[in-house]
């Protein structure tokens, strides 16, 4: 019935049974691994990538990307954890963590929206600021000292099975932006704009505000993960957050966002958030170093969107052939067309 | 300028003196027009005139620089999209511009701000009520273009749209879409919808408009009641006041005893099928026939852009069939492409650029460095032969108007030394006056023994040029013309598919 909607479905649906298969196959190879705690720890362990990836999809889906929110997760744990240390109470630190996030935002919308700078350029020029500024502030000292209280909440679960109150937060907030990108007016221009964003115009959608708006969701999203991070974590180093813009891009890639903007859906950014990040245990329980979790990142990335983009190619070569062919049909009558 | 009257209570739409440049380049200079309920405004113009640009304005895509936008008596501020919409102002783009992941049907429905069940209601009662079928869980990429254009007009009757502003909607429509466009633009008329139509057909502006507005340089020249023009009066308010027209050649000199230089032998491939044509050296042939009957399709096939279905095609002599297309350039043919934004221009380039793009690897340009002073030559002979109006060989060659660019692809293909060239619409939406420079350089082309192949859906081109012509219908070839038989009704009849087996 409705193609697109059952593509989508379908996007997210191989997603996940990809992380079923992926898990049963590591189960036969070693079955240890199929105990409760060790399944549920490939869930909690995934909340941060989960939030900057459902971020990270509004930037994809708007047809652009912003690679500053490993950075940006960074910057706002070194601040929210040091503030922390120092006694202020939490509700003040984790405002002035989301300040972060906002200001982050702003400044990538307007270079990207406003001024039109390519996304992929500037965002990594801030990450680049962003990563000195936390030099700046942390004198390059580690942020260890963060209060247990603190700390202990991350480990807080539902009894049996063991899955983080946390990751419970993190899938309600992907649900609930879900229901609001797909049932709501405004949230239906997120995608609209990445699809034709001079269509988008046209029809009175100011593509420029969107794309503002998506870029502060996302930097937003990565500065609650910082604070999840200094929390789960319990130390916040110069290094924190480094490289999760590449996790974050291959969740959503791998949960059937389109590069090309468009396309693809929160849901399947948290599916694909879950898998990558599920990757550095199945190794281990598949005997190998977490060495090579960075090369497998990297690996699905490049498979994945080489893939994606010949099946695009593809099936638009395969659209116009059977419109042609069409037209010279043998049989044809005066074509049935439209009244 | 001169009526610049306040808005009248039943003008529409209202356009006073309107100014606008682009940095020195003056497009609109005291551009003034209204329009009634219940009028078919048609603007025609020739390229560079300032209609898009004044369409732009209405719909607050662009900011002007001075005047005043009146819609129903309410003045618009300058460049609010939403304000135009939400006055009644919609505006349906030459080329659509849909949402190509999304359905019909959101397509249409996306930013609203009413419910979307009572929408949808609208939506099929609307079309009901034009008689229009569309299937609206069909997503928006797999639609043709006049299925694409149905779609923008129903937004724009969605919206309860007052003005709707038409730019070229035929240009990519066949005739039975044309007809069942125009039966929409009458009803809409009926019901007191104005609508300012902008086209380069005469025809049809006889056969839909109320009013007619000739645009040049930037403002109107003249604008009346329709009842008031002859076809004539129209051409002759069109042309710059210096083209001389020129009489058209009813001879052929082609030696037909040749060996032909291009042959195709039953050639089928993706939109046409079981092609056989000969082409002669020195002769132009054209190839008449509506949009989408195939014969792009066919020309870039020829020309490797996509897969042989089947059937053989020589170029003197030699086998050619499904070569990549750098080795059937090298063979001796080349392609000027319909879409010359796409596929014809490096825009951002200079014009001796873009002319010697094509022959870069041959060895008389250089072995290592390219030899500059044989670059330049190259391009002042082209510049001088083909009356390219340009600043400097270095000038861009985004910068020029649309006809100087056309010049400089046909160049550009020419510098590779053809037997044959394809010529897909060479005169497709360029002004009068560079439409005879392009004729007089097609003219001289074959006059020094090179074939060609015209492909163009201008009726009166194919008349002017060619020795020859052939009409393709529905991916066929169905008749064939002698230089005595070409005539408008000839060709027009062949392309619809009248003549030839009986098909209606």
């Amino acid at each position: 019935m409705n193609s697109l909607r059952t593509l989508l479905k379908k996007r997210e649906m191989t997603s996940f049974f990809f992380l079923i298969l992926l898990f049963a196959v590591v189960g036969c190879i070693n079955p240890a691994f199929l105990a409760v705690s060790n399944i549920a720890a490939c869930f909690n362990s995934s909340v941060v990538f989960v939030i900057i990836s459902v971020g990270m999809a509004f930037t994809i889906m708007v047809g652009e990307i912003d690679v500053s929110v490993g950075s940006c997760l960074g910057m706002t744990a070194v601040v929210v954890g040091s503030m922390i240390c120092n006694g202020a109470s939490w509700a003040v630190a984790f405002a002035v963590g989301i300040l972060i996030g906002i200001i982050v935002g702003c400044i990538n919308g307007f270079g990207v929206a406003i001024m039109k700078a390519p996304s992929l350029i500037f965002t990594l020029g801030v990450n680049g600021i962003l990563r000195g500024l936390m030099f700046i502030y942390t004198n390059g000292a580690d942020v260890n000292n963060i209060p247990k209280s603190f700390k202990d909440i991350s480990a807080k679960a539902l009894p049996g099975i063991k899955i983080t109150y946390y990751f419970i937060a993190a899938l309600i907030l992907t649900i609930i932006i879900h229901l609001l990108l797909t049932k709501t007016r405004k949230g239906r221009y997120v995608k609209a704009v990445g699809d034709n964003a001079d269509g988008a115009k046209l029809v009175g959608i100011d593509p420029v505000k969107t794309k503002f708006l998506s870029y502060i969701i996302c930097a937003v999203m990565a500065s609650i993960a910082g604070i999840l991070f200094c929390s789960r974590i319990g130390i916040v180093t110069t290094s924190s957050g480094n490289g999760y813009e590449m996790t974050a891009v291959a969740a959503c890639v791998l949960g059937g966002i389109s590069l090309t903007g468009g396309v693809g859906s929160v849901i399947g950014s948290a599916i694909g958030a879950v898998i990558m990040s599920s990757i550095s245990y199945l190794l281990v329980f598949m005997g190998f170093s977490s060495n090579y979790n960075d090369a497998i990142t990297g690996s699905i990335l490049i498979v994945i969107v080489v893939v994606d983009s010949v099946m695009q190619i593809r099936s638009r070569l395969k659209l116009r052939h059977e419109r042609l062919q069409a037209r010279t049909r043998d049989d044809m009558v005066t074509e049935g067309e439209n009244a | 300028m001169e009526n610049n009257n306040k808005p009248g209570a039943d003008n529409l739409l209202q356009v006073c003196d309107i100014y606008k440049s682009f940095g020195d380049n003056a497009v609109l200079k005291g551009m003034t027009l209204s329009l009634k309920a219940g009028e078919v405004l048609s603007l025609i113009g020739g390229n560079g005139a300032g209609k898009s640009t004044l369409m732009k304005i209405i719909m607050g895509i662009y900011t002007h620089d001075s005047g005043k936008v009146y819609v129903d008596g309410k003045e618009m501020t300058a460049g609010k999209t939403t304000e135009a919409l939400s006055s009644g102002v919609y505006m349906v783009p030459q080329e659509p511009l849909l949402f190509p992941n999304m359905s019909v049907e959101e397509n249409i429905l996306i930013g609203f701000t009413r419910p979307q069940a009572e929408l949808h209601k609208e939506l099929v009662d609307t079309m009901k009520s034009i008689g229009w079928n569309l299937e609206l869980n069909r997503k928006a990429n797999t639609l043709s273009i006049a299925e694409q254009q149905l779609v923008e007009l129903l937004r724009g009757l969605l919206r309860h749209a007052k003005i709707l502003i038409l730019d070229e909607p035929t240009s990519a429509l066949t005739f039975k879409e044309v007809e069942s466009l125009f039966k929409v633009i009458k009803d809409l008329k009926a019901q007191g919808i104005g609508i300012i139509y902008i086209t380069h057909r005469l025809d049809e502006v006889f056969e839909i408009s109320t009013d007619v507005g000739i645009m040049r340089d930037g403002r109107i020249t003249l604008m009346g009641k329709i009842e008031e023009f002859t076809k004539a009066a129209l051409v002759k308010g069109l042309l710059p006041d210096t083209t001389d027209q020129q009489e058209v050649v009813s001879k052929t000199d082609v030696d037909y005893t040749k060996a032909p230089v291009l042959e195709l032998q039953n050639f089928s491939g993706y939109g046409f099928k079981d092609i056989s044509l000969k082409v002669y050296p020195g002769e132009i042939l054209g190839v008449a026939g509506v949009v989408g009957a195939g014969r792009t399709e066919m020309a870039q096939t020829i020309f490797g852009m996509d897969k042989v279905l089947g059937g053989k095609v020589y170029l003197d002599g030699q086998d050619i069939t499904g070569l990549s297309t750098q080795k059937v350039m090298k063979a001796g043919l080349n392609y000027v492409s319909e879409d010359r934004h796409a596929d014809g221009i490096f825009k951002i380039s200079s014009v001796a650029y873009n002319i010697t793009s094509g022959i870069l690897g041959e060895s008389f340009m250089g072995k290592v460095f390219l030899d500059t002073k044989k670059e330049k030559e190259l391009t002042q002979q082209y510049i001088d032969d083909f009356r390219i109006k340009v600043t400097g060989q270095d000038q861009e060659l985004g910068s020029l108007s649309g006809g100087n660019q056309q010049k400089v692809v046909i160049g550009h293909a020419l510098a590779t030394g053809p037997k044959l060239i394809i010529l897909d619409e060479p005169t497709r939406g360029i002004d009068a006056g560079a439409r005879t420079d392009v004729y007089n350089i097609i003219k001289g082309l074959s006059k020094k023994g090179l074939a060609v192949l015209l492909i163009s859906s201008d009726m009166e081109e194919i008349i002017e040029l060619s020795d020859r012509a052939v009409t393709i219908h529905q991916g066929r070839l169905n008749c064939e013309f002698a230089r005595s038989e070409i005539n408008q009704e000839n060709l027009t009849s062949a392309s619809f598919g009248v003549v030839g087996k009986e098909k209606e």
